[in-house]
């Protein structure tokens, strides 16, 4: 037990932590106005849920988080909210942000906290929601909602709990467990329990503590004590308190490059956060106060405070007589990692554990930086085992492919390298710009790598686009001869055309025959109804490939060619009405008014047919296209998960929403009454509606590159094949006895002259 | 109120460049008393002269190149150039031989590649061969330790010394072979314990050669001091002294005329310990993790071996530690440390593959 | 073939100067780096050069209409290594000592890039006697940078300078030789050796940087004036 695995290199700088434990952990007066910025964490920023001019309470909620990854924000006092504007954030940047603004009435007057001695009882998701509410982050620096660190979704073995902290002048988290050693213990516990229950695989609890904190040690072993928490003390060495390096120590694991160190099982919480967790499940108070260190110099008094979060660090630096004119510069946490700030107008937040203000003397400018000499000084120091000398002169020659063989990315940015570097190179600033703009690289290298992916994309589908309007204008041309050859044919035979082979021709025939029926107006009509059909078809097959955001357009002009199709179908069958009596079922005659030379305008038009028919055929040819455009997006997705593609969550939505879409109208489908007009054939039709389509266009791309005789082949071969398909239909109708037995009939009965007529058609062809 | 914005870390461990090379310069003063105790003032007046000529070149360069001096001047790093060619001179040599070698050391082999830091060559070994190619014959005369004067003759006085370096005035039969040069002459010609008894230089020495085993025992010290102050670290030295001694032992073939000659002899002759310690850890030449520099120190041993025993030259520090300076860029593209949290080490060049 | 007549004061500076064979072209290099150790190497290497680039040259541009592009390199080599060959019976015949002293450098003459280079890059596209010109300048340019690293390899080397000058000019030249450094010279190997011709022609190369940009920023301050009251920065006011 209590086994220690050495860290690599790591440096001993002065810890300069003896001048802050002097004095007990005091408290400071109420500032004049609190500042509490919407973003204190990492993740999304909190929505702000308090007006200007609005009375809140101590511990009241006043801006909640957003999305999984962000926390709430309380009032840390009782006052009105005065402004919720831009203001200077603690970051590095020194930029600004948007913040909600208190005044403070003085009172401190709380709202009730909800307490709860056997929190251990509640349900893990209560327990979870609780630690979520009170908008707890980790308070060791970085600011990782605590909640969602609790809810992995590996398995975890080992808990560690981090009161290394290692970084000098820091001592905020010793005088925590020095005073709260056992409530550091009981969060133990709970954390242990979030992680270990119900069924999971926790294995062992740790306390890591550098052995510079005799004090805090003794504390918290003495509160361990007949608990299964352990107490790991380890050689005082910067920077074993970093998460990783802490993991190393403690376990002789390492979080793989690029990983969570969830992902080994193992999880590292600080000890403020751990008692932060405690107070907010035992107490029911969301995190509105921390222990700070203000220390340095410049200050008259140097001690921990108990600071209510959102109390301006000018305010905090005059509780302690600063004296701006001693002071080399304000950096908020360590002088090793902290940053410095440019004003002190910017509020304690909920990360923030150090305030120092050293004096000239203790942290003097940097003196100029010197040329590199390669001793090596910094890769012995460097606690991640890289070569910070050879990644300077790589970042100084921007070669950033081998910076990538040299691992930038596993920088922690400790800043062991600087600290050692004898000509006071700030090597650790050359790695965070590189990586900036390493980062930016990818991303323009992901954005055109996209763009040249929709290029070709698009290319590929212009060209696919312009094959098949080739094939259709082949076919078109092919009509419009055969039909302008059946149209004189039909005049010729207009006088006897009792025994035409052309139902069309010899309705057209008839009619003429019976009444004086404009057969101009006629031709014009087909012609009309022929287009628009091709003009529908087009635009289905758009709709089909369109993107996202043009669909709704495209949808609207597919609206418009179905209303022509229709309107000219209607035309044409009043027209036939009008002329003649003997129609037949609606299905025939629109079979028929098409040329049926060309296979790939009878299928639309039967297609067309169909689908216009019924709201139920048409929800399922609905439902038969989406569940097409589900497989193919399927695929697609499959490949980029397969390349690891960042589209592919992209990829995944769309599939989501593809499926929602199939549910809905199945749905749809299935409210609808079932149509028992509809006969038996109905799903062969619904089938049939959609595929014909495609068979069609196949069929004319293949017929665009035969001879007129094989054409002929595969036309009678076809309609051999349908009229089979046909005579099955009928026999089933006859012995069920249909009363569409009749239509069946007659429809066989032309297939089976047509195919008389190709079959001539052919033999005068050979 | 606004305060001063720098990046962290703020905190500074102490000590700069300069105090690194200080720390070097003061660890050569053990090899350097020695030196003197038993050749007399002559490496003395060389360290002296040699750095003086390395600061004023580097001066005269950094005026032209519009640089500032005073900086440049204060990281000691011309001092330790100079002092480290003076150390490897043969004493009481001639004036213009120092100048030419501090000069050509600190114009040819340092400032025209771009100053400190960007030399990819060690400056005094330039210097040096420099020196070695062009004047062979004052380069290759010692003078003889103080065991092996006659009875009347003294240990050459400073006034004595000065005339012989600036006046060109030699003092008659004032020189000595080296223990290295003896060696290679023997070679072919007697067994080795007979030439350990007859070669004056051998017989008036205890282990390897009169005077020359303790200058070489005086660097080790010195070295020894570096290591313990974590100037560098050891992997340089300690491979390239234990590719020698793996060499020899190989080698030896039990000391017949044409052995190799015994690992105390090739470790505490020539210049085997100045070498190891001060020159081939000169981190701005050498390779640059630990395992490339078990690698670096390991062929730096290899050559000294093979240019001593097979060369033409006598001694081969100079040579050795050029060529493998030569090879360091490529040593260390295939031997980068395995970074925390990698199953292994990567290649500096696999991107560009 | 439309001969762009490039005036003879610019192939002149070209050849000496601006468009230098061994400084800024850095062609011709191994006879350069390798024979110029004294001046009278130099020197005669440098003659024999401008004799073979004058020759090359004038050929070249002679048939420089017959030659079709893809055979051109062949014929051009055919033709420097006859001059070479006549180079090198002349030397034989009247410098032997020089000739062997020279040696195998002086049939390489043929794998000179600068020879090629110019009946290449001139001597195809100019007339006769601009390509004489040329060929004569440019050999002159590198005979002249020859000597200059020759003398300067000669003094730190041996001490002395046109030593030996006989073997190239005859019984007049004997009493040539000058000892710049004094009798008791040792002589500094280092510079006679390749890396000292190195180093040399480096040092040759830097100078002639700093001529340059002196040349140019005297040039600049010369044209400053003119600038200022250029009409083409007027935004106000009529022009007249």
């Amino acid at each position: 037990m209590n086994q220690i695995w050495p860290l690599p290199g790591g440096v001993h700088p002065e810890e300069n932590k003896a001048q802050s434990m002097q004095l007990p952990l005091g408290e400071i007066s109420l500032p004049s106005e609190m500042v509490y910025p919407l973003n204190q964490h990492i993740g999304a920023p909190a929505k702000a849920i308090v007006a200007v001019g609005e009375q809140v309470l101590t511990g009241q909620l006043i801006a909640t988080a957003r999305g999984m990854i962000s926390a709430n924000i309380h009032a840390s006092t009782s006052g009105t909210v005065s402004a919720i504007e831009s203001r200077q954030l603690p970051h590095p940047s020194g930029m600004n942000g948007p913040c909600i603004v208190l005044t403070p009435d003085g009172k401190d007057e709380s709202i009730d906290f909800e307490r709860n001695e056997n929190y251990l009882e509640l349900e893990r998701d209560e327990l979870l929601e609780k630690i979520r509410n009170a908008g707890i982050t980790g308070m060791g620096g970085a600011g990782f909602p605590t909640a969602v660190k609790l809810n992995p979704r590996d398995e975890i073995s080992t808990l560690i709990i981090n009161g290394t902290e290692c970084e000098p002048y820091i001592t905020a988290d010793d005088m925590l467990m020095q005073t709260r050693a056992d409530d550091l213990i009981k969060g133990t516990q709970l954390l242990a329990h979030l992680l270990g229950n119900p069924e999971r695989a926790l294995k062992r609890v740790v306390i890591g503590i550098e052995d510079n904190k005799p004090d805090a040690i003794a504390a918290v072993k003495a509160a361990a004590k007949e608990t299964n928490v352990e107490v790991a003390t380890f050689p005082t060495r910067y920077p074993s308190g970093g998460e990783k390096q802490l993991i190393y120590i403690l376990t002789g694991q390492e979080v793989p490059s690029g990983q969570l160190p969830a992902s080994i099982g193992i999880v590292l919480q600080n000890v403020g956060t751990t008692v932060a967790a405690l107070e907010a499940v035992r107490d029911g108070k969301p995190l509105i106060e921390r222990i700070t260190t203000v220390v340095g110099k410049s200050l008259g008094t140097q001690r921990n405070i108990r600071v209510k979060l959102g109390t301006p660090i000018q305010h905090v630096l005059k509780e302690h007589a600063f004296n701006e004119r001693e002071a080399s510069r304000l950096i908020v946490g360590g002088p090793m990692m902290g940053f410095a700030l440019e004003q002190d107008a910017a509020p304690v937040i909920k990360s923030t554990n150090c305030i120092l203000a050293p004096s000239k003397q203790e942290l003097p400018d940097p003196p100029p930086a010197q040329a590199c000499i390669r001793c090596g000084m910094c890769a012995e120091a460097c606690p991640a085992s890289l070569l910070p000398q050879q990644m300077y002169w790589y970042t100084m020659a921007e070669d950033y492919d081998k910076l990538e063989a040299h691992n930038i990315r596993d920088c922690i940015e400790c800043g062991a390298c600087s600290f050692v570097c004898p000509s006071n190179i700030p090597l650790v600033q050359y790695y965070r710009a590189a990586k900036g703009t390493m980062r930016q690289i990818a991303i323009d290298k992901e954005k055109s790598d996209r763009s040249r992916q929709r290029f070709e994309f698009r290319q590929e589908r212009m060209a696919k686009a312009e094959l098949e309007k080739e094939a259709k204008r082949a076919a078109r041309k092919l009509a419009a001869e055969a039909a302008k050859k059946k149209m004189a044919e039909a005049k010729a035979s207009a006088i006897d055309a009792t025994d035409s082979d052309d139902p069309a021709a010899a309705a057209v025939a008839r009619a003429k025959a019976k009444q004086l029926s404009p057969e101009e107006q006629k031709g014009k009509l087909e012609r009309a109804l022929s287009s628009a059909q091709s003009r529908l078809e087009k635009a289905q097959a758009r709709l089909a490939e369109a993107d996202e955001e043009r669909k709704p357009q495209l949808e609207s002009k597919l609206k418009q060619a179905e209303l022509k199709v229709q309107e000219s179908l209607k035309k044409l069958k009043d027209l036939d009405l009008n002329g003649d009596n003997t129609a037949t079922s609606n299905n025939t005659v629109e079979t028929n008014e098409v040329d049926p030379n060309d296979p790939v305008a009878v299928a639309i038009a039967r297609a067309k047919a169909k689908m216009n028919m019924d709201p139920r055929e048409k929800l399922e040819a609905n439902i038969e296209s989406l569940k097409k455009r589900l497989g193919t997006a399927e695929e697609k997705l499959a490949v980029a998960q397969a390349e690891g593609s960042d589209t592919a969550a992209a990829l995944q939505t769309g599939l989501e929403k593809i499926k929602g879409k199939i549910t809905t109208v199945e749905l749809e489908l299935a409210a609808l009454p079932q149509n028992s007009a509809k006969p038996e054939t109905a799903p062969i039709e619904q089938d049939a509606a959609s595929v014909a389509i495609e068979r069609a266009k196949a069929k004319a791309a293949a017929s665009a590159s035969m001879s007129p005789e094989e054409k002929m082949r595969e036309q009678v071969a076809s309609m051999e094949k349908r009229l089979e398909k046909a005579k099955e239909r009928l026999k089933k109708a006859e012995t069920e006895d249909d009363k569409n037995v009749e239509a069946f009939r007659s429809a066989t009965q032309k297939l089976e002259d047509k195919l008389a007529a190709a079959r001539g058609e052919l033999e005068a062809l050979n | 109120m606004a305060f001063m914005k720098i990046t962290s870390p703020h905190a500074h461990s102490p000590g700069n460049t300069g105090d690194v090379m200080k720390q070097v310069i003061l660890a050569c003063i053990p090899g350097l008393v020695i030196l003197s105790y038993f050749f007399g003032p002559g490496t003395l007046i060389n360290v002296v002269m040699a750095s003086f000529t390395a600061v004023v070149c580097e001066a005269a360069v950094l005026k032209l190149r519009n640089r500032p001096i005073e900086f440049y001047i204060k990281d000691y790093s011309a001092v330790l150039t100079g002092v480290l060619l003076g150390l490897a001179l043969p004493p009481y040599c001639p004036w213009w031989i120092v100048a030419i070698g501090s000069a050509s050391a600190i114009i040819l082999a340092k400032q025209l590649y771009g100053g400190m830091g960007y030399n990819p060559f060690n400056p005094a070994m330039v210097g040096y061969v420099i020196l070695l190619i062009s004047f062979p014959v004052e380069m290759t005369q010692w003078a003889p330790p103080r065991p092996l004067l006659e009875g009347g003759q003294a240990l050459m006085g400073p006034m004595a010394a000065l005339q012989q370096i600036w006046l060109g005035v030699s003092v008659d039969g004032y020189t000595a072979a080296t223990p290295l040069d003896v060696f290679k002459q023997n070679e072919g010609k007697l067994l080795l314990e007979n030439m350990y008894r007859e070669a004056p230089i051998f017989s008036n020495g205890s282990w390897a050669g009169a005077g020359f085993e303790w200058a070489n025992l005086g660097f080790l010290a010195g070295g020894g001091y570096l290591l313990y102050k974590k100037i560098f670290t050891w992997h340089t030295p300690v491979s390239m002294l234990a590719t020698i001694v793996i060499m020899s032992f190989i080698f030896y073939d039990g000391g017949s005329s044409n052995s190799g000659g015994s690992a105390t002899f090739h470790l505490f002759s020539g210049a085997t310990m100045l070498g190891a310690f001060f020159i081939a850890t000169d981190p701005v030449s050498s390779a640059v993790s630990t395992r490339g520099r078990l690698v670096y120190g390991a062929g730096i041993g290899l050559l000294i071996y093979l240019i001593r025993v097979w060369g033409n030259y006598p001694d081969a520090v100079a040579f050795a530690v050029l060529l493998m300076n030569f090879a360091a860029p490529f040593i260390d593209h295939y031997t980068l440390p395995r970074t925390y949290g990698h199953e292994q080490s990567r290649r500096a060049t696999e991107k560009q593959e | 073939m439309s001969d762009n007549s490039t005036p003879y004061n610019e192939i002149t500076a070209n050849g000496l100067w601006k468009n230098n064979p061994a400084l800024v072209q850095l062609l011709g290099l191994c006879p350069l780096l390798a024979v110029s150790a004294s001046v009278v190497n130099a020197l005669g290497l440098g003659l024999a050069t401008i004799l073979v680039l004058v020759g090359s040259n004038i050929a070249v541009s002679l048939i420089r209409k017959a030659v079709s592009d893809a055979v051109r390199l062949p014929v051009f080599v055919m033709i420097i290594a006859s001059f070479t060959t006549c180079t090198e019976l002349l030397m034989k015949a009247y410098t032997f000592e020089l000739y062997q002293i020279l040696g195998i450098f002086i049939p390489l003459i043929v794998t000179n890039c600068a020879i090629l280079g110019r009946a290449d890059a001139f001597a195809s596209k100019n007339d006769v006697l601009p390509s004489a010109l040329d060929g004569f300048m440019m050999g002159l340019g590198f005979t002249l940078v020859l000597i200059t690293v020759g003398s300067i390899r000669e003094v730190i080397g041996h001490g002395t300078l046109f030593a030996d000058m006989h073997l190239l000019l005859g019984d007049i030249a004997s009493g040539w030789t000058l000892n710049i450094m004094g009798e008791d010279y040792p002589g500094m190997l280092v510079a006679v050796l390749p890396p000292g011709a190195f180093i040399v022609v480096g040092f040759l190369i830097a100078l002639k940087h700093v001529i340059d940009k002196k040349l140019e920023e005297k040039v600049k301050a010369k044209a400053a004036p003119v600038v200022k009251g250029s009409k083409r920065v007027r935004t106000t006011g009529t022009i007249t």
